[in-house]
Parts: C-alpha cells; sequence; structure tokens
C-alpha cells in the first residue's frame, strides 16, 4: 500500500519534471513544442557524457540546464521566432528540428543503449516500506522545480512581464515590455528545464537517441489538460500518474503505458476546458 | 461533365488538361517496367503506395487545415488486414475481399474514432495534431503487445501466402491505385464542395455561423482518408508479404507529413510526385549514409516550412510561367479575364411559418463571477428592424453571441420560429433560421467573391462532390445587394482585394444568401462612408419589403438607427432598460443620460 502510494506519488513527480518546460513553452507562446522529446534526449546525453568523462554524477543537472538553455536560444533565435504566428507551421517546424537533434545525436554517440550513473544510489525506509531513494529525490525535486517557477513567474518583474504577454501580447507591446525578449527567455528556460528533465530521469531509464519520444506524447496531453498553470500540471500529474501507476499494477503494464493519453483524451473531451477551469 | 463543359470554355481547359496529365500518368506507369530496372520497379511500387498515402495527408492538412501524424497506422490498419488473414486463415479470393473490405471497415471505424475525439467546437489544430500522433503510438503498442498470439509482436508477420502476381502486374496495380484516388480527390478538391474544405481551414467559425455542419464534414473527409490509406496500406502488405509494426508508427507517419510539405501542401500533384521521388532518392542514397540523408531531409524539412511554406510544387509553377512569360514576351499575352459565372435567381423558399421568428426569455450570461447579461427579455416580430444600443461594454455583442451559438447563454431559452433551441451550435441555429454577420468582417481571404456566396448556399443546395458548377443560385435580396453594390461585377475577384466597404456588403450578402428568418447584424455601417451607410439603409428597409424576415441590428449611430429602425432597445450594463418605438426611446430621458454619462438613478449593480 505504501509502496503503491510511493509509486504514483514520484510518477507524478516524474511526469511534472518532464512536462514543466513544454508548459512553460505552450503557457507564454500557445504553441506545443514538439521539439520536446529531442530536448528531453538532449539532457541525457549531456548525462552519458558526465558519465564518460568520469565526473560527478551531480554535475548533470546543471550542464544539462545551460546545454538545454543554449540549445533552446539558437532554436528561438534560427527558427522559432519567425513562425510563432504561424502555429502549426511553428510546431511541424520545431518537429523538424527535433529530428535534426536526434539524428545529430545518432551520428555522434551511436543509436545503441547506453547507461547512466545515478547520483543516488541505494534504498531508504519509509514507514518500513524500502523504497529507491533516487524516486524519493525526484519527489523533492519536483517541488523544488514547481516552487522556483511560481516564483520566477509570480515573484519577479520578468514574471510579471510574461504574465502581461500571456494575457494580452499586443497591449503588453503597447506598453514597452519587449515581447519578444520574454517569448526568447521563455523558450530557452523551457528548453534548459526539458533537458534537465531528461538528464534527471536517465538513471530510470536506459539511454538512447529516440528516448524522449516514449514520454512525448504523455507530456503534450497533460500540458493540454492543464492549460498555462503550473498548479494544474502538478494536479494532471498526480492523476494522470496515479491512473497509470494503478492500471499497470492491477490490469496490465502494455494497458498502463495507454493509460495517460487515453484518460486524457476522454477528459478533454468531456471537459474541454481542462481540469481546472479559471 | 457535358453541362458544364458546354457552358464554360475555362472549365473545359482545365477538364482538358486534367485528363491530358492522367493520360500521360496511366502511360508513364504503363511503360515503366519495361523501361527501368527491377530493383526501380520494386521500389516504386513501395512510393505509389506510400504517395497515396500522402495523398490523404494533403487533403487533411493542405486543404482542410487538420494536421495528421496518423495516417501511418490507417495505412497499418489496411496491411495488417490482409496480413492477419491471410497468415491465420490462408488465402483465397473470398479472403483477399473480405480482407480488403475488413481493412476499409476498421480504418474507418478508427477514423471515426479520432475525429469524435479530435472535433468538437472548440478543440485546437493542436489538439487535432496530438491525438492523431496518439493513434501510431496506440497502434504500435496494440500490435507490440501481441494478442492471442496473432500479430507476431516486433517482428511483424512475414511470408504468408498472398496474390499470385508479378512485379510488373503490381506496378500497374499500385500506379492504378494511385492514379485513380490521385484523380479523384483532383476532382473532390476543384469541386464546389472542395471549397468547403477550404474555408475550414481559412475561418471554420464563420462556416459554422452560415449553416455548415464543419464537424460532419472533416468527420466524414477523416473516414474517406482512412479507407484510402487502408487501401494502400492492403495492396502493400499484398505486395511485399511483410508487416511489421514500423508502418504504423510515427516515424513514417512524420515521414508523409514531411513529403506533402516538401512537394506542396493543398496541390495534390506536388505532395505525390515528392512522395514518390523522395521515397525512390530514399532508397539509393539512405543505405550508404542512413543517418546522414535523415538528417538532410530533415534540414530541407526545416528550411521549407521556414522560407517557402508552400512547398516546392508552387515555386516550380512560377517558375514555368515565369520563363514562358519570357518566351512568350513578344505576343502581348493578355489572358482573357475569366468568364463571369451567371446568377440564377433562386426560388425563395417561403416556409410560411406564423410563429414569432425570435423570442428571447430571461436569457442570461456570466463570465465566471462576472454577469454580464442579465435576464433579458425580448421579442423580434416579422418585419420588423430593432436596434440595440447602448454604451460599449453595455453586452450588446454578447446578446448577439448568445442568440446566435446555443453553447453561450448561462441561463434562458431562445426560440426561433417557435422551435425552442437548447444548447446547440451555431450551424444547428443557422438551420433554425438564424444569419448572423460579425463586428469585425471575417471572411475568407483565399475564397472568391463566387465561392463565398456558394458557401453560403451550403444549407439550401448540397453543393457537388465532384463537379464544378459555376451558376449561382441566390435569393433575390442577395441579388440586390450585388447589383446594387457592383459586386457582380466582381465575382471572381478574392476577398481579399475587395475594400472594407464592399466586404461588408459581401457578407451581408452571404448571411442573406443563408435565407434566414432572423438576420442578426453587429454593426453593419461599421468603418463604412456615408454614402456606403445610406446604400446599406435602403437595402436594409427594402428587404423587409420583400422578404419575410426580421433585423435585429447593434448600432452606435443613432441617426442611421432612427431612420430605419422599427423598435429600439436599450442595453446597458447587461440590462435591458427600455424598448420602445423610435421616439420613445429618443425623446426618453434615460437614454440623454446613459449616453451623456451622467449619474443614472437607477439601483447600479457592480459586480
Amino acid at each position: 500500500m505504501i509502496s503503491l502510494f510511493l509509486d504514483i506519488l514520484s510518477s507524478a513527480a516524474i511526469l511534472f519534471i518532464l512536462s514543466a518546460g513544454l508548459l512553460i513553452i505552450f503557457g507564454v507562446m500557445n504553441i506545443l513544442n514538439f521539439a520536446h522529446a529531442a530536448l528531453l534526449s538532449v539532457g541525457a546525453y549531456v548525462a552519458l557524457t558526465v558519465t564518460q568523462f568520469g565526473l560527478s554524477p551531480w554535475l548533470a543537472i546543471p550542464l544539462s540546464f545551460a546545454t538545454g538553455f543554449v540549445a533552446g536560444a539558437i532554436i528561438e533565435q534560427t527558427v522559432m521566432r519567425w513562425i510563432y504566428s504561424r502555429s502549426l507551421d511553428a510546431i511541424l517546424a520545431a518537429w523538424g528540428l527535433g529530428l535534426i537533434i536526434v539524428q545529430l545525436i545518432t551520428i555522434t554517440y551511436g543509436r545503441q543503449i547506453q547507461f547512466v550513473e545515478t547520483p543516488l544510489s541505494g534504498a531508504i525506509s519509509v514507514f518500513g516500506e524500502t523504497y529507491s531513494l533516487y524516486r524519493l529525490f525526484l519527489v523533492g525535486l519536483a517541488v523544488l522545480i514547481g516552487l522556483s517557477l511560481t516564483f520566477l513567474l509570480k515573484g519577479t518583474r520578468l514574471g510579471l512581464n510574461t504574465r502581461a504577454v500571456i494575457m494580452n501580447d499586443n497591449l503588453a507591446q503597447a506598453l514597452g515590455i519587449n515581447s519578444a525578449l520574454v517569448r526568447f527567455l521563455s523558450f530557452s528556460v523551457g528548453s534548459a528545464v526539458a533537458a534537465m528533465a531528461g538528464a534527471l530521469i536517465t538513471p530510470l531509464s536506459a539511454v538512447n537517441p529516440n528516448m524522449g519520444f516514449p514520454w512525448l506524447v504523455s507530456c503534450f496531453m497533460i500540458v493540454l489538460l492543464s492549460g498555462s498553470s503550473l498548479v494544474s500540471l502538478a494536479l494532471s500529474a498526480v492523476i494522470l500518474g496515479g491512473a497509470q501507476v494503478l492500471v499497470s499494477t492491477f490490469i496490465s503494464p502494455v494497458a498502463g503505458g495507454m493509460t495517460i493519453v487515453v484518460l486524457a483524451a476522454i477528459i478533454l473531451r468531456i471537459r474541454p476546458e481542462g481540469l481546472i477551469n479559471d | 461533365m457535358i453541362e458544364i463543359s458546354r457552358k464554360n470554355g475555362l472549365v473545359r481547359r482545365k477538364l482538358v488538361i486534367f485528363l491530358v496529365v492522367i493520360a500521360m500518368f496511366i502511360s508513364l506507369v504503363a511503360i515503366g517496367p519495361s523501361v527501368l530496372d527491377r530493383y526501380t520497379v520494386n521500389i516504386l511500387i513501395r512510393s505509389f503506395l506510400y504517395a497515396t498515402v500522402v495523398l490523404t495527408v494533403d487533403l487533411l492538412w493542405g486543404y482542410t487545415g487538420i494536421l495528421s501524424f496518423g495516417q501511418s497506422a490507417l495505412f497499418a490498419v489496411g496491411a495488417y488486414s490482409a496480413g492477419l488473414m491471410f497468415t491465420h486463415l490462408g488465402f483465397g479470393p473470398i479472403h483477399a475481399v473480405v480482407a480488403l473490405f475488413g481493412g476499409i471497415f476498421v480504418a474507418m471505424i478508427v477514423g471515426w474514432l479520432v475525429g469524435w475525439i479530435s472535433f468538437w467546437h472548440r478543440a485546437t489544430p493542436f489538439y487535432v495534431a496530438v491525438i492523431t500522433l496518439v493513434l501510431p503510438i496506440i497502434v504500435v503498442q496494440l500490435l507490440y503487445s501481441n494478442p492471442y498470439k496473432l500479430t507476431g509482436s516486433s517482428s511483424g508477420l512475414v511470408g504468408f501466402p498472398s496474390f499470385f502476381l508479378s512485379v510488373q502486374e503490381w506496378f500497374w496495380i499500385a500506379g492504378g491505385v494511385l492514379i485513380f484516388f490521385s484523380s479523384a480527390a483532383w476532382l473532390f478538391v476543384n469541386s464546389n464542395f472542395g471549397r468547403v474544405l477550404i474555408a475550414i481551414r481559412e475561418n471554420e467559425d464563420r462556416c459554422r455561423y452560415l449553416g455548415i455542419n464543419t464537424i460532419k464534414i472533416k468527420t466524414w473527409l477523416f473516414m474517406a482518408c482512412a479507407a484510402i490509406a487502408a487501401v494502400a496500406g492492403y495492396c502493400y502488405a499484398g505486395f511485399t508479404v511483410v508487416v511489421a509494426p514500423e508502418i504504423a508508427g510515427f516515424v513514417f507517419g512524420t515521414e508523409l507529413v514531411i513529403y506533402n510539405a516538401l512537394g506542396g501542401r493543398g496541390t495534390l500533384i506536388g505532395p505525390v510526385i515528392g512522395a514518390v521521388l523522395i521515397d525512390l532518392s530514399s532508397a539509393y542514397l539512405s543505405g550508404n549514409l542512413p543517418y546522414v540523408w535523415k538528417l538532410i531531409i530533415g534540414s530541407i524539412f526545416v528550411a521549407v516550412i521556414l522560407f517557402i511554406p508552400q512547398g516546392v510544387a508552387p515555386l516550380i509553377m512560377q517558375g514555368v510561367r515565369f520563363i514562358k512569360a519570357g518566351v512568350f514576351a513578344k505576343a502581348p499575352q493578355k489572358s482573357l479575364p475569366e468568364e463571369l459565372p451567371e446568377l440564377i435567381l433562386a426560388e425563395y423558399t417561403n416556409k410560411n411559418i406564423q410563429a414569432i421568428p425570435l423570442r428571447v426569455e430571461s436569457l442570461s450570461r456570466n463570465y465566471g463571477s462576472l454577469r454580464v447579461l442579465t435576464e433579458i427579455n425580448l421579442e423580434v416580430r416579422r418585419n420588423e428592424i430593432v436596434s440595440i444600443v447602448g454604451p460599449n461594454g453595455a453586452g450588446k455583442t454578447t446578446l448577439m453571441r448568445c442568440i446566435s451559438n446555443g453553447h453561450e447563454p448561462t441561463e434562458g431559452v431562445v426560440w426561433v420560429n417557435g422551435v425552442k433551441a437548447g444548447k446547440v451550435s451555431p450551424h444547428q441555429l443557422a438551420e433554425l433560421g438564424i444569419g448572423r454577420s460579425f463586428q469585425n468582417t471575417s471572411l475568407f481571404a483565399q475564397l472568391t467573391v463566387a465561392d463565398c456566396l456558394r458557401l453560403a448556399r451550403h444549407r439550401a443546395e448540397a453543393p457537388s462532390m465532384f463537379l464544378h458548377q459555376r451558376d449561382l443560385n441566390l435569393p433575390e435580396s442577395t441579388l440586390r445587394i450585388l447589383k446594387a453594390t457592383e459586386l457582380d461585377k466582381m465575382l471572381n475577384e478574392k476577398v481579399s482585394n475587395l475594400s472594407h466597404g464592399l466586404k461588408r456588403a459581401l457578407e451581408l450578402a452571404m448571411v442573406l444568401a443563408t435565407e434566414p428568418a432572423v438576420l442578426l447584424l453587429d454593426e453593419p455601417t461599421a468603418g463604412l462612408t456615408k454614402s456606403e451607410r445610406t446604400l446599406i439603409a435602403s437595402i436594409l428597409t427594402d428587404l423587409l419589403d420583400f422578404n419575410d424576415l426580421c433585423i435585429l441590428l447593434i448600432e452606435h449611430d443613432l441617426d442611421f438607427v432612427r431612420d430605419i429602425s422599427s423598435r429600439i432597445v436599450v442595453l446597458h450594463q447587461g440590462k435591458l432598460l427600455l424598448d420602445g418605438t423610435v421616439d420613445e426611446v429618443v425623446s426618453s430621458e434615460l437614454v440623454r443620460s446613459i449616453y451623456s454619462g451622467e449619474q443614472i438613478n437607477f439601483k447600479e449593480e457592480n459586480v
């Protein structure tokens, strides 16, 4: 029972971490970043490189964040900023960029499955139940990421500008807010968080160039369900992650793998406004 | 077909070109096997079938704006239908036919399901794209899970018995399938119905207010495309006798979209040729440098999306035209002006309904805790022009929205022609007899005036699926507006080239062409010149003389309102304050104080 609860909690945390970067970009630009999967892979390969150089696995977290930021900045400046207004084209271009990134990774690292050293190994006893220390660490980290993003959005000048752009881009521009800069930073930070998420899941899953894709659709569905709110992102992650764990445990792992997308599609069909109606 | 060719030379020319192109492709396919080497023939069979699927991507995305990554899954449905049948039950003529139609049937069911999940009134194009991305992932999962040991898991089904046909015959079959579906698709998109697809892509919302059930059209289109993809998949399985989960995957689904984008979306021929050429060159090049080849394709794809979003085909077409213009520079090539469609007076379908056209009963609208409309009661009788006046933010446009879209009101009932309209979509209200024009002229920039008018007649006369009839049957009111504004001489003009005043007139003409019982006009004279205003005023008053309808309009120009209204309704802060004749309202103390912003002596209700 306790281990089931911990499974749900940590699965939700993983989903939250994986989708947070996507949510930032969707919230500000109203565009689903179809390059998200590739960015997850980028982060994972940063972690792999850290392992290969024999450095401390903890270094993977800041390094993947930085790499993701730079990658996002390049993508935004070279491609995305020109086609925000053509939304379907924007997701196609992002998708194409994702393919390019994955091919570059494949050419550099090969397509074989590789493994990354975990920064935290072993298990810990929680209420008499031994549980993976790293998964618990991810729960704490998810909370930390959620709080820092909330602070960034609600507690800083940049956040205020960002919220203005989200609500009414034209008016924000008329008020002298540099909305191009806001979009640039949002895209870069979103990509950075995505890459960091990719590095964070490496101890749990094998690394290969396409490793991001299985997560991609789940992330999309969670973000579509959440709109642009971090609170509803957390809620969606708990509901869908929980459902996935329950279905995998009690019905079958195959059905569990499809739970998130199917459930999210049904919820969206019944409640088009998403989980939280604001 | 004889009918249209007789009427119009241009259509005949287009049809001739079409037939020549088809004949050319048929002869190419016919001689293909005898001039090409065996390897190329083998690859081309596959390419033809891929191109057939790309055709469906183009119909969905290029024409209708539904981006689908999931056509691979529907291709796989057809392929696995053949694979499963032939592997487990053996091959035979009956088995072959059952597998084909079974595959088409299942694909259409899946298509319907995707449509049901993705097409509802507020679904964004992203949502559809994501759902179509989910589809291949689910199908691949199912295939991998190998239910009852049927699908052969990751290795798929290999070497099942199949048709006893030579490679050459398969080449003809695959080529035939491609040419057949391409020509059917070409006729379809160039038919009157094809314009509806473009209209949906350009402005789906507006289509719905013209009484077009876009959700139904999109769902049917998706199902038809699913069937085509399944046929292609079936042939693929029959020829290769290999079906593996990869053909259902999103990687293949994405490649189809890439072929489409590179070839030229919304051109049919571009994507087909693009698919064949790219798949063929992939087969030759990707063997040596698989990763680099994908990298190149990906880079070209991004570049095309960025710089030439219309793809390569239109670019080539332009190039040809440019060269032609250079070669024939001497002879002044003045293209003949396209013949105008003939305007025919449509029989006015007088429904002769005695009920009150529009009755609004205690209608309220809340946005969260904010109440924008409070308990509005309103009746508009036949042959009346009722104007709604009131300061900005009074709730005038919200009222119109509540009348024309059953999902809008929070409480209350709208009766149209004596029928109670519940929570229904705009197209259903349009069917009941509501016609609405919008505050900001929202039309279809890429369509011509004639196309727009035909679109408005969609409900009255179902458009032909495969023919392009140029004549327009329009009610008298529409014809009058066209004549008065001389729009009848610009029927072939693109809407984006019209002036603001003409756009407004066209919008009015379109709404009238739907033969509404209730005409809702949101600021019909906004941004018009004095003379245009007078024209609109005379058109509106004329309308009542020969049409059995009523008009509810929002207007800020009080002189205009005074001239034409039978009654005036005053809205203020979401409440209906006054409902009376022109004189009553104009002389009212209340109206004066509202407009001059004086303190108003009634209970203020601030939320």
